[in-house]
């Protein structure tokens, strides 16, 4: 085995060096200042700075299907898209904890570092095809967040979040991880790519590797909350401060759902009609549960939360449709596509909850929204786009990130899954319309916490007008993700 | 470029109010840019060539590729009038809601206009997803009006409005993407484009609901049926009408439910021949039904906004019957209703809103013995009346003279009972004006302190133009159907194998040619 490490090897993992460079700068500061922390502007800008350097090394070096580290690494289209959306919706999340009354403190630089640290377990996620590299990754990833959520914060909610985070998510690792052993027992390798060549066979042969692949998934089920494991979900978003849920809602799932889609779809998984039938009612549950019990939330974090696992759903119908096809490119465009757009309005509706918080302690309620229309209506017609968005109301990014999911199921026979797709968006149609409903229609007089929230506010704008720009151009973003992936 | 410059000039229009700095002048600045819109869409009857069949002035090119979506806008006698329609009422709802909205002025006509450009897209959209963005985009700012102008229960009523006709479009949607793969099967590459709909040969299989074409029949003709809304389906429309300020009301009535009944014309008859010739029979049942069901409960309305509201019910369901005759009576007759309904229901909504601001109460047995008060409104809502209830020299009558002829040829029983409905109509409606206008001063008639205005030339000026049109419909029929001949005969003689051509312009030689046959 060549275990020669060449430059290309180095070029490739660049923006994970970058990121990492970018995340020992604050900390490294402050124990330089005597343990005083700099100004936050610029920790910020440090660790801004480290994304979009990533961001552009992902983008130049990677592409093309070049391999890493003995294969165990892969940087095609996939990788870069599915990094660049999870390192842009890091960079925003970032920019929320800058100015999240329960995340501004002491402890900035830490909060940097953890972030910035997670984000390269995000880049390794993506690019794994090893499901060793995978689980590396995963725990890179979880483990800076298991400290983030607890840390900087004062109140009982969010330890608890925390605890419950990383009990349910060692949980979950140690499912995926049992389920590696079964693969490497009944394959003698762990390298995807390897071993699912002849996956269709193996899931019909031989047992230990079903069991394997199986709860590989439902390690990759927890993760990104797909019902009945999603229960960590509205917990965690709820108790978690804002900024860290809206990182957890939108980077974490983004590339958990990537090397989820890697595992699954990377080859035609056809022979194991089961395990299909088993994703696809899997899915047709998370869009049930998630809904309906968004419908009676009155938390909005919490709503945000339920209505995440609904859109779980509709992504695993996605992956369903990838990993039945023998040509998983238009499923898995699909998928991407579809996270671009979920990114950005989830992104932007925790930036509006993030902006309600007036103290660490605060509660944002769906009521609390009563006026806000008439006190900030610049937010308020944001949070109606990403609200109209996340229901998939054209002609809003989202409508389009639907059809494009629900379009790849029809083309693969999935016709059912597309349908009760459909059906269930319009249950959320239900609760989206609430806030919408509170904050242009009933009197009441919400406010903003100070006055010090502009980054924040810039960038809940540049995500509402992305939502609304980006659906005249969809097709060719779309295009542009479909070709990337051949 | 003219469809294009129809279709979003309004959208232009609701920036230019969303910035416009002085809070006063809103209202002038949006009844001249309204005025504007329908000035420019006048042209479109000079550059129009009735004899042809075929799709004009058409507009198109590629969109999303990669699915054959295009921009793609024509027009033909179909859509025209719709239209005009849309473009002469908006001026005249500015002007009727000048004093019934003091709140969030500048809001309202953003909404309006924003509502104006979806429901002109939704008429000239000649693309399967292009028509759906539209039809979808028009739930939203009309969900705004209701939810933010409306009456005390505006909440209930717009969720419920939003949903209901969210939920009956979306299986239109899966539709779509199916039929997108079909033409793929059919053609090699994938389009949304309607005339490559109209090429496709789907499968009908009669007795069964389970062949291809009646399932995906009925997942348009559910989205359509929700939007007129035929008689099962029709919960929504009096709440929303109820609670909805006035002009939501009029731009309700007049227009939005007629993109229901233009999609049955526009889509569903054209694209499953087999399967709606099978059904027509249902839909005839529940737009008989629906007529007199409608009647009987707007009958027996308290709230006389309710009772035009259900009496909307009734008039749908004429629409509906003069579709599925399948015959040009019937399908003129339900094109003409479209418009009269727009301009008589418009009109009634209209002269509700200018009482209701008067009295603050649509109670009718409150009033009484209005017509000594207030004469003009009197001579007004009467000839309202006389055109909702079709009688003859207004243009009511013309339309549901037609349906009725039409489905007599077609299925006398239907036309039995739905003779009946003109009778209940004329009931209720004469009833209602009646108990409004004669006999017994009512409590608010005699209230001292608010003495009651007649009509101020405002208001004058907001009916003259709908009283003028319901003549002109009424006594010269033909300065209209003229315009839409060409396209029913086509559609009548032609449905099982519609081929939409497009018309290239200039070429006024091979028009008759290339639609006609």
């Amino acid at each position: 085995m060549n275990t020669a490490i060449g430059l290309s090897d180095i070029l490739l993992i660049s923006p994970m060096i970058a990121l990492f460079l970018a995340s020992i700068i604050p900390i490294t500061a402050k124990v330089l200042r005597g343990n005083r922390e700099q100004h936050p502007v610029i920790t910020l800008s440090q660790g801004l700075i480290g994304i979009v350097v990533a961001i552009g090394l992902l983008v130049v070096f990677g592409g093309a299907g070049k391999t890493a580290f003995n294969g165990g690494l892969i940087f095609d289209g996939v990788t870069q898209w599915m990094g660049v959306i999870a390192l842009g919706a890091a960079g925003a999340a970032m920019i929320m904890m800058y100015e999240n009354p329960s995340t501004t403190g002491k402890q900035f630089s830490e909060l940097v570092f953890l972030a910035l640290s997670s984000a390269i377990g995000m880049l390794i996620l993506v690019s794994a095809v090893d499901l060793l590299m995978v689980f590396i990754g995963l725990e890179l990833m979880s483990l800076a967040l298991y400290l983030m959520i607890a840390m900087s914060h004062e109140e009982k909610l969010s330890k608890e979040a925390a605890l419950k985070y990383f009990v349910l998510g060692s949980f979950a690792s140690a499912v995926f991880l049992y389920g590696v052993a079964f693969i490497f027992g009944s394959t003698g390798g762990t390298n995807i790519l390897g071993f699912m060549e002849n996956a269709a066979e193996l899931v019909q042969t031989s047992r230990l590797f079903l069991f394997g692949i199986t709860f590989v998934i439902l390690g990759f089920c927890f993760k990104v909350s797909i019902a009945p494991f999603h229960a960590w979900t509205p917990d965690v978003y709820q108790g978690a401060p804002t900024p860290h849920s809206a990182f957890m809602a939108t980077a974490v799932k983004t590339v958990s759902f990537a090397a989820f889609l890697r595992v699954i779809a990377t080859k035609s998984l056809t022979g194991s009609d089961h395990l299909f039938d088993i994703l696809q009612w899997l899915a047709v549950i998370t869009m049930i549960v998630g809904n309906t019990a968004a419908i009676i939330q009155n938390n909005f974090k919490r709503m945000i939360a339920y209505s995440s696992v609904a859109h779980s759903g509709y992504l695993l119908i996605g992956i369903i449709t990838a990993g039945v096809s023998d040509n998983g490119a238009f499923g898995a465009s699909g998928v991407i596509f579809y996270l671009l757009s979920y990114a950005l309005m989830t992104l932007g509706a925790f930036a509006i909850a993030s902006m309600l918080e007036r103290s660490e302690n605060h509660i944002v309620n769906i009521d609390d929204l009563a006026g806000f229309a008439k006190q900030r209506p610049m937010l308020a017609l944001c949070l109606t786009v990403f609200l109209l968005s996340l229901a998939g109301i054209p002609p809003t990014l989202g409508f389009f990130g639907k059809f494009y999911l629900f379009n790849a199921a029809v083309g693969e026979g999935l016709l059912w899954l597309a349908v009760w797709g459909m059906v269930s968006s319009v249950i959320g149609v239900y609760y989206y319309l609430r806030p919408i409903v509170v904050m242009y229609m009933k009197e009441g007089n919400a406010e903003v916490a100070g006055h010090s929230l502009n980054a924040t506010t810039v960038t809940a704008v540049v995500m509402a007008l992305a939502i609304v720009a980006m659906g005249f151009v969809s097709g060719p973003i779309f295009a542009a993700v479909e070709k990337s992936l051949f | 470029m003219i469809l294009s410059s129809i279709v979003f000039l309004p959208l232009l229009f609701a920036l230019i109010v969303a910035v416009w700095p002085k809070s006063n002048t809103i209202r002038h600045l949006a009844l001249g840019l309204s005025v504007i819109e329908f000035l420019v869409s006048l042209v479109l009857l000079q550059r129009f060539n009735p004899s042809s069949a075929g799709l004009q002035m058409v507009e198109k090119f590629m969109w999303i590729e990669r699915f054959g979506i295009q921009y793609f806008m024509g027009i033909d006698g179909i859509s025209l009038w719709l239209v005009l329609l849309t473009t002469f009422l908006t001026p005249i709802i500015i002007l009727a809601s000048w004093t019934a909205i003091t709140e969030r002025v500048k809001g309202f006509h953003v909404a309006l206009f924003i509502l104006q450009t979806a429901m002109l897209g939704t008429f000239l959209a000649m693309d399967a997803i292009f028509f759906y963005v539209f039809w979808e985009l028009s739930l939203v700012p009309m969900y705004f009006m209701v939810g933010i102008w409306g009456g005390a229960r505006r909440l209930y009523a717009t969720v419920k409005f939003f949903i209901y006709t969210m939920a009956g479009s979306v299986l239109m949607l899966v539709a779509i993407i199916y039929m997108m793969y079909l033409t793929q099967e059919a053609t090699g590459h994938m389009s949304a484009s309607l005339l490559d709909f109209y090429q496709l040969k789907i499968p009908f299989v009669g007795g069964t609901f389970f062949s291809l074409q009646t399932l995906l029949f009925f997942a348009f003709a559910l989205a359509f049926s929700v939007k007129v809304p035929v008689f099962p389906l029709h919960t929504w429309l009096p709440d929303a009408h109820v609670e909805a300020p006035t002009p939501g009301s009029v731009i309700l009535a007049g227009v939005m439910l007629k993109m229901g009944t233009y999609g049955f014309m526009r889509w569903v008859l054209p694209l499953f021949p087999e399967a709606s010739e099978y059904w027509a029979w249902l839909f005839m049942l529940i737009g008989v039904v629906g007529i007199i069901y409608g009647a009987l409960v707007a009958m027996v309305q308290p709230d006389v906004k309710k009772l035009v509201a259900y009496s909307s019910v009734s008039h749908m369901g004429y629409i509906l019957l003069g579709l599925f005759a399948f015959n040009a009576y019937g399908m003129s007759g339900g094109l003409y209703q479209m418009l009269n309904h727009g301009i008589s229901t418009g009109a009634l909504f209209i002269l509700i809103g200018m009482i209701y601001e008067r009295t603050h109460s649509r109670e009718i047995a409150k009033y009484g013995g209005l017509a000594s008060v207030l004469p003009l409104f009197t001579i007004f809502f009467f000839i309202v009346t006389l055109s909702s209830i079709a009688v003859p020299l207004t243009n009511g009558f013309v339309g549901e003279f037609f349906i009725l002829l039409g489905t007599y040829q077609a299925q006398p029983v239907f036309a039995y009972f739905a003779v009946t409905g003109v009778v209940l109509g004329a009931v209720y409606m004469l009833w209602m004006f009646k108990r409004v206008f004669f006999g017994e001063k009512g409590e608010l008639v005699k209230d001292e302190h608010h003495p009651l205005h007649d009509l101020n030339a405002r208001e004058i000026a907001v009916l003259v133009p709908m009283v003028i049109m319901v003549f002109w419909m009424g006594l010269f029929p033909n300065h209209f159907l003229n315009y839409s001949k060409a396209s029913i005969d086509y559609l009548v003689n032609n449905r099982s194998n519609y081929n939409l051509t497009i018309v290239q312009p200039g070429d006024a030689s091979t028009q008759q040619a290339q639609g006609g046959n």
